[in-house]
């Protein structure tokens, strides 16, 4: 099976290093890659998609290395994110192109094939200039699937989609994972790679934080150590009596209330009310300081 | 209507580059060279010298590069600023193919946007075929060839192809080329005087390098760098989307 | 309304927390320091400061190529040669090539890019008016351009008087300066602002350059064959004819705004030989024309800016 491997691949550019020792392995079905702005997630899909040549390390796909590789193209097809598309032509001539391209037996059958897919077969026949952002972006992925590749590399695709494109895209791409193709996208959006993959790769900051099983991920971030903010009308009552219990690993009083680490935050999130009820003490908020993509990921790299 | 993919590059960069706001800057230069020739006529009809002065000099330091310049530029350069040459590299076409068909492209443009109007020029100000006529036709020809591979590498190895390209016509080509001899023999511009002059000899034509030199310094400037064009694009990179 | 860091908000209520945010309460500069923080960063650019090293090639060649014939001067002149170079015409055909490369390639630096990236509009929702951008720019490009004509002339006078003894001398190298520093300023204003003009005329940098150079470089051509053909007194292959230079030939530098600003030398006084023949009679045209070069480039460049849908 055509499968996309990274050993120890690094990729810099003078003294700032975009992925870091990144190793991992893809095979079929869908994988999100998911991470903050600026993590390293089009950097590594340049990698694999052959448009960028590795610092240290290698990237192959089924065996081969992408890098210098037009060969590699024939089982790959790429929807890159900032790419624009020759407005003048029209969709349907800018998708036999790439058929053309291709060098496929039949380019115009696969260019309606591929166009079905999509669903634009209505609008086919206007210039892309006329498209919307949701069109056009439908309209690269007929032309990375026109020769049926078993690969799919996929640069933020649902950037700008709204939320009915949205879901039409993910079905397709849920559907295309099912026929037993590599489908590898990114995105720094949880519920997009929630819903549709299997497999995440997490990267921070150029390295490879988590990868597996997305309920698996979820669970260990679940269960990592909270910070919340509580705000009392006696906050060191509460404090001394939050320390006695097992669920919290630390106190401590700042000017903007009581910070507590919850080790346990479902035993916590029972234990709050409660515990302030016996004290006599009025709670007024509740907030979770950390709750943020960045902290989690945070979290992950230093563990 | 082509085909192959080389025929597919070359017909998506014809529609290209003939779409954009920048076709009409092609005719430009040839425009007025035809209007200049055809005013000059008009005052002095006894075609004494300048014919070759200003289809010669003007032509062919003015027109012919700078012409060659924009359409050069823009069969890939274009591209490549705004990222849709992903979609070509995308596919397992060859490197060479995109470098060559582009190329093909772009010296054609140059022969109709400028040879053929020299031609016509050159026909108004002689009255007629005359080897002058038929020597500036051929130069420039050829010079459409060789600055487009020039421009064509130029584009691949610079986003600002323009800006460099200006830089070697004006400082190279222009500059040097008067004042140093030595810089002549590395100067396309030289080598297209010298093919149109093997056919017109005409001094007037200030051509310092002969039609053997020209030929076969033409000939390896055209090669060597579309070898360099086609190497460093096979090493496209898209970088820094770092977001 | 703001209310403590946690309070909680009565239902159905919007609450603005104050999370620290810190109001700018010293002085503000208004007007004149957005226009002169804009000069100050349009000249950095357009002589490629701030940019990384790429951006500072053309503008070091250039500098350096015009500096050329100053430096040889001064090696000559230290041999005990005379001074070669005039002060008001300098090495003219070096000076329009270089001219021609600075300014195709450094005005979209200063007017395409901002239309391009569409922060125009960032810039106009401050008090800052239609006319202050284009006039902002344009003192920063003309300083630019200032430069690089003016430095070489100094560096020529400093070669040379640094070989000459006694004050009579270096002021007889002082006047002679003097004119050619305020030709240099004529032709810094004039090709800046056509410069920009055009460049403003096009968001991508590729475009405007081959505008610019197109325009610059076809006239200047043009005008030289112009002239040769009327059989004046130029370089080229006609060149040698003596004689009284005809009326074509004394035309045939309005064509291009290099002859012109050297019509308009000759008109003011100067004695040098330039590319062209002297107007003669035709110098108060040359005059109007370089007025009419610059208001067209201004108008341009004002009514650009105007344009309420600039994005």
């Amino acid at each position: 099976m055509t499968a996309i491997e990274l050993r120890n691949v690094s990729r810099w550019y003078g003294n700032v290093v975009a992925l870091n020792d990144v190793t991992m392995t893809i095979g079929p079905g869908v994988t999100g890659l998911l991470g903050p702005n600026g993590a390293g997630k089009s950097t590594l899909l340049h990698l694999v998609s052959g448009f960028l040549e590795p610092s240290r390390g290698e990237v192959t796909v089924g065996g081969a290395p992408s890098w210098r590789n037009p060969g590699v193209y024939r089982r790959l097809g790429l929807v890159p994110e900032r790419a624009s598309v020759y407005t003048f032509l029209t969709g349907q001539e800018f998708v036999r192109a790439t058929a053309r391209l291709h060098q496929l037996p039949d380019p115009d059958r696969a260019a309606n094939r591929a166009i079905g897919i999509v669903e634009m077969a209505e609008a086919q026949h206007r210039k892309i200039s006329t498209y919307s952002k949701g069109m056009r972006q439908r309209i690269k992925v007929a032309a990375a699937l026109v020769h049926d590749p078993e690969l799919l590399l996929l640069d933020e695709p649902f950037n700008g989609m709204d939320p009915r494109q949205r879901l039409h895209m993910m079905d397709l791409l849920e559907a295309l994972g099912d026929e037993g193709r590599t489908i590898l996208f990114s995105s720094h959006i949880l519920e997009e790679v929630e819903r549709l993959s299997g497999t995440i790769q997490v990267i921070v900051a150029g390295r490879l934080a988590a990868s597996g099983d997305f309920r698996a991920i979820r669970r260990l971030m679940t269960s990592r150590p909270h910070v919340f903010l509580v705000h009392t009308s006696d906050d060191r009552r509460i404090g001394s009596a939050l320390i006695g219990s097992p669920a919290v690993t630390g106190v401590e009083m700042t000017s903007g209330g009581l910070q507590v680490k919850a080790s346990d935050y479902g035993a916590f999130s029972r234990q709050i009310a409660g515990l302030t009820r016996d004290q006599g003490v009025q709670l007024r908020a509740l907030l979770p300081e950390d709750e943020s993509l960045e902290s989690v990921f945070a979290y992950l790299v230093e563990s | 209507m082509f085909s192959g993919p080389g025929g597919t590059v070359a017909s998506i960069t014809l529609r290209a580059t003939m779409g954009r706001k920048r076709a009409f800057l092609f005719g430009l230069p040839a425009l007025i060279l035809v209007l200049v020739t055809v005013l000059l006529k008009i005052a002095h009809p006894a075609a004494s010298d300048w014919p070759s002065t200003i289809l010669g000099d003007f032509g062919f330091t003015v027109v012919l590069p700078l012409t060659a310049l924009i359409i050069g530029t823009s069969v890939l350069g274009a591209e490549i600023d705004d990222g849709s040459v992903v979609h070509l590299l995308a596919t397992p076409v060859r490197r060479s193919t995109v470098i060559l068909s582009k190329f093909a492209v772009g010296a054609a443009l140059t022969m109709v946007f400028v040879a053929v109007p020299e031609l016509v020029a050159a026909v108004i100000a002689t009255g007629g075929v005359t080897r002058l006529a038929g020597g500036l036709f051929v130069g420039a020809l050829a010079g459409s060839v060789i600055y487009n591979a020039v421009f064509v590498m130029i584009s691949v190895l610079t986003t600002r192809a323009i800006a460099v390209g200006l830089l070697y016509l004006l400082v190279w080509e222009s500059l040097l080329g008067n004042f140093v001899s030595g810089a002549r023999i590395l100067s396309v511009g030289q080598y297209s005087l010298g093919i149109a002059n093997s056919i017109a000899a005409d001094s007037n034509l200030n051509a310092h390098l002969g039609v053997v030199t020209a030929v076969i310094m033409g000939g390896i400037v055209t090669a060597a760098t579309l070898a360099l064009a086609i190497r460093r694009l096979a090493a496209f990179s898209l970088k820094g989307d770092a977001v | 309304m703001t209310a403590e860091n946690g309070a909680l908000a009565a239902p159905g209520s919007g609450v603005i927390h104050d999370i620290g945010y810190r109001h700018y309460t010293g002085p503000r500069l208004g007007r004149a320091g957005i226009v002169r923080a804009l000069v100050w960063h349009s000249l950095r650019s357009s002589v490629g400061i701030g940019r990384g090293a790429k951006a500072k090639i053309i503008p070091v060649i250039a500098f350096v190529v015009m500096c050329l014939p100053a430096v040889a001067n001064a090696v000559s002149v230290a041999q005990g040669g005379h001074r070669l170079v005039p002060y008001d015409t300098y090495l003219f055909q070096l000076r329009v090539l270089v001219m021609i490369i600075f300014v195709a390639a450094q005005a979209p630096e200063l007017v395409s890019r901002d239309l391009r990236s569409h922060v125009l509009p960032l810039y106009f929702s401050r008090p800052l008016t239609r006319l202050d951008y284009p006039v902002a720019k344009l003192i920063a490009f003309v300083l630019a351009c200032l430069a690089l004509i003016e430095i070489p002339l100094l560096l020529l006078y400093l070669g040379t008087i640094a070989q000459l003894h006694g004050p009579g001398a270096i002021w007889d190298q002082t006047r002679a300066l003097i004119p050619g520093l305020l030709i240099g300023l004529l032709w810094a204003v004039l090709l800046a602002a056509i410069g920009l003009a055009l460049a403003s005329l096009s968001g991508r940098r590729a475009y405007a350059t081959g505008s610019i150079a197109i325009y610059f470089f076809l006239t200047w051509i043009l005008a030289g064959l112009l002239d040769s053909i009327s059989g004046g007194r130029a370089h080229g292959p006609l060149a040698g004819a003596a004689g009284p230079a005809t009326a074509g030939a004394r035309l045939s530098g309005l064509v291009s705004p290099f002859t012109t600003l050297d019509g308009v030398r000759r008109w003011l006084g100067g004695t040098s030989r330039g590319p062209i023949p002297p107007p003669g009679g035709y110098g108060p045209l040359y005059g109007v024309m370089f007025l009419l070069l610059l208001a067209a480039a201004l108008g341009l460049l004002a009514a650009r800016y105007r344009k309420a849908a600039i994005s």
